[in-house]
């Protein structure tokens, strides 16, 4: 069993402990994990999208091609990415007229897409080939924390293309997060969007801000520790949008922020250096601290 | 009842029958004012004994022709005249304004198709329920309206439609798509409205930076030198194995990016490596 590792923008030029989890932790459950040399951007499905659908889709196909080559399936840890992959990869699959569109601009660059693999999200390979019998063998600290899980928009939706879980009531992260001992907490509106997606980060950022500080006042009202996402981009507006927040909204908000990859690396016994958690804008201490007190400070 | 335009509510209405016509009318006001009472007028009929549908719905038979050529005729014609009235001393503010109503100028033909054919055939099957609106998050925080996008799209709206700002502010979350009782395809009809939007110009710097950037080193997010250290402190390569390192694969993308227009697109400066 082994993966086209997928890196995409965020986690690997902003947030490399998450990164670094996961590579540790496919040693740890002996998967290969094998780097797509020369992979670019998904692209943003956001800006690329919205601009131009073609190179949208250009770009996606030639990343997917690369996987081709290498004969595996492409394994991404970003919602954006799985969206800007998957979507393309779902619609060269099934139209042939647009798959000769753009394998007509991938020609230029000697490339061809042929539709042999699959793009797939970390979370739900770790769920459906690994599994979470042997995922819980490999913990080795379970983590006593209350958890906000969020799923972000583009993992599970749109569903009727991509099927992993029921859109509206999905269990498979809060599954994946309690394997590790901690406890997903329900709170309201848990499927909403943490409000960066679509290019409206950059487009409006008080809209943006907006969403974020929704869902962050849900979180609150329901008492956890951490909120833990599926999604680089997500995990970014969490953090650094967290900050601004505060900054516009005059609050004081600080609930750590961690990617699944990262809090699996804690479970397995990878230091808080390890997962790169200090170099974040929230400061994880009060997490942190909660866990050395089940431990005893070890 | 129809001809009349009598605005007079039904006394067998229920307090939440009225409620939703009165918040119907102030949002179709805003775009549409002059159908505002047509809708009040149909819509008691729906809740009465079947005679009364009957004869409203022959009533609205024979409206239709008048409604085709008249109100679809836009000018942005000041009342004035006709409405030197009794009414022009009483408590209404609405004599003398500019009615605001959609024309044939105002329709591009071939958008509908245009849509279409870029990929959004469910466009044609809406029949406009607003399910849409109700699911959407940036709906219930800017005057985005999903339903309108959609139903513009429809009437090819065009130029109204890509000028306005707002069609930015959908996160493409898919709330509304999800729960689309015609299993439309919404984000996809968003983001081709955007395309077109983008061929017109409308392109928030913001987003053509991110494009520059792709352009300029494959990565709309590009490592900086507090990530690279970081990641050799954990044992990381200093760049990733992406097109950071390799310097051949950055040009495929460019190559793409050109080949599709993208560089001119954004206004893109392969000398300069800025946006114009």
């Amino acid at each position: 069993m082994g993966y086209a590792y997928f890196l995409g923008c965020i986690m690997n030029n902003r947030y490399p402990g998450i990164e670094k989890a996961t590579r540790i932790m496919f040693e740890k459950l002996g998967v290969e994990l094998k780097d797509m040399e020369g992979a670019s951007c998904c692209p943003a499905p956001g800006v690329f999208g919205s601009f131009d659908l073609t190179t949208q889709q250009s770009i996606a196909a030639r990343n997917i091609t690369i996987a081709e080559d290498m004969g595996m399936d492409v394994l991404t840890e970003c919602n954006g990415c799985f969206g800007s992959l998957y979507e393309t990869n779902h619609l060269l699959h099934e139209d042939e007229e647009q798959k000769e569109k753009i394998n007509k601009v991938l020609a230029e660059v000697g490339r061809e897409y042929k539709g042999e693999v699959n793009v797939r999200h970390f979370a739900e390979i770790i769920y459906n080939d690994i599994g979470l019998d042997k995922l819980q063998e490999a913990i080795t600290n379970p983590l006593n924390l209350d958890v906000a899980v969020h799923y972000g928009c583009h993992f599970l939706k749109p569903s009727a293309a991509i099927g992993i879980d029921d859109p509206m009531k999905p269990t498979i992260l809060d599954e994946l997060v309690e394997v590790t001992g901690a406890k997903s907490i329900d709170y309201k509106d848990k499927m909403m969007c943490c409000g960066a997606g679509g290019g409206l980060r950059s487009r409006d950022l008080d809209v943006t801000l907006d969403y974020t500080k929704e869902k962050l006042d849900n979180m609150i009202e329901a008492g956890v520790d951490i909120i833990v996402n599926v999604c680089p981009f997500c995990h970014l507006q969490f953090d650094v949008g967290q900050k601004e927040v505060n900054k516009k909204y005059g609050t004081d908000y600080n609930i750590p922020v961690f990617h699944l990859a990262q809090i699996y690396g804690l479970a397995m016994g990878l230091s808080r250096e390890d997962i790169t958690i200090d170099a974040q804008q929230i400061s994880a201490e009060p997490a942190m601290a909660k866990l050395d007190e089940m431990t005893g400070g070890e | 009842m129809l001809s009349g335009g009598d605005k007079s509510e039904d006394p067998n209405k229920t307090e939440e029958q009225k409620q939703s016509d009165t918040e119907m009318k102030t949002e179709e006001q805003k775009t549409k004012p002059t159908e505002t009472p047509k809708d009040t007028s149909e819509k008691p009929a729906e809740t009465k004994a079947e005679k009364p549908d009957e004869k409203t719905k022959e009533a609205k038979k024979t409206e239709k022709p008048v409604e085709s050529e008249k109100p679809i005729e836009k000018t942005t014609q000041a009342k004035e005249e006709k409405t030197q009235t009794k009414r022009s001393d009483s408590m209404t503010l609405l004599e003398g304004r500019d009615v605001d109503t959609i024309t044939r100028k105002d329709i591009t033909d071939d958008f509908k198709q245009a849509v279409v054919d870029a990929g959004a055939e469910t466009v044609g099957i809406c029949f406009q329920c607003g399910t849409c609106t109700g699911a959407c998050p940036s709906g219930r925080r800017t005057p985005y309206r999903v339903r309108q996008l959609v139903r513009k799209s429809l009437m090819g709206l065009k130029d109204e439609l890509l000028a306005d700002d707002n069609i930015w502010m959908c996160a493409t979350c898919y709330e509304c798509q999800e729960r689309c009782p015609r299993e439309i395809k919404i984000v996809d009809i968003v983001k081709i409205v955007r395309n077109y939007a983008s061929q017109a110009g409308y392109m928030a710097d913001n987003h053509k930076a991110t494009g520059s950037f792709v352009i300029k080193t494959g990565h709309g997010v590009p490592i900086n030198d507090a990530t690279k250290a970081l990641r050799k402190s954990v044992g990381l390569t200093e760049l990733p194995p992406t097109t950071h390192e390799f310097p051949e694969a950055l040009k495929e993308v460019q190559t793409i990016m050109k080949t599709t227009g993208f560089d001119t697109l954004i206004g893109y400066n392969w000398e300069t490596g800025e946006l114009e």
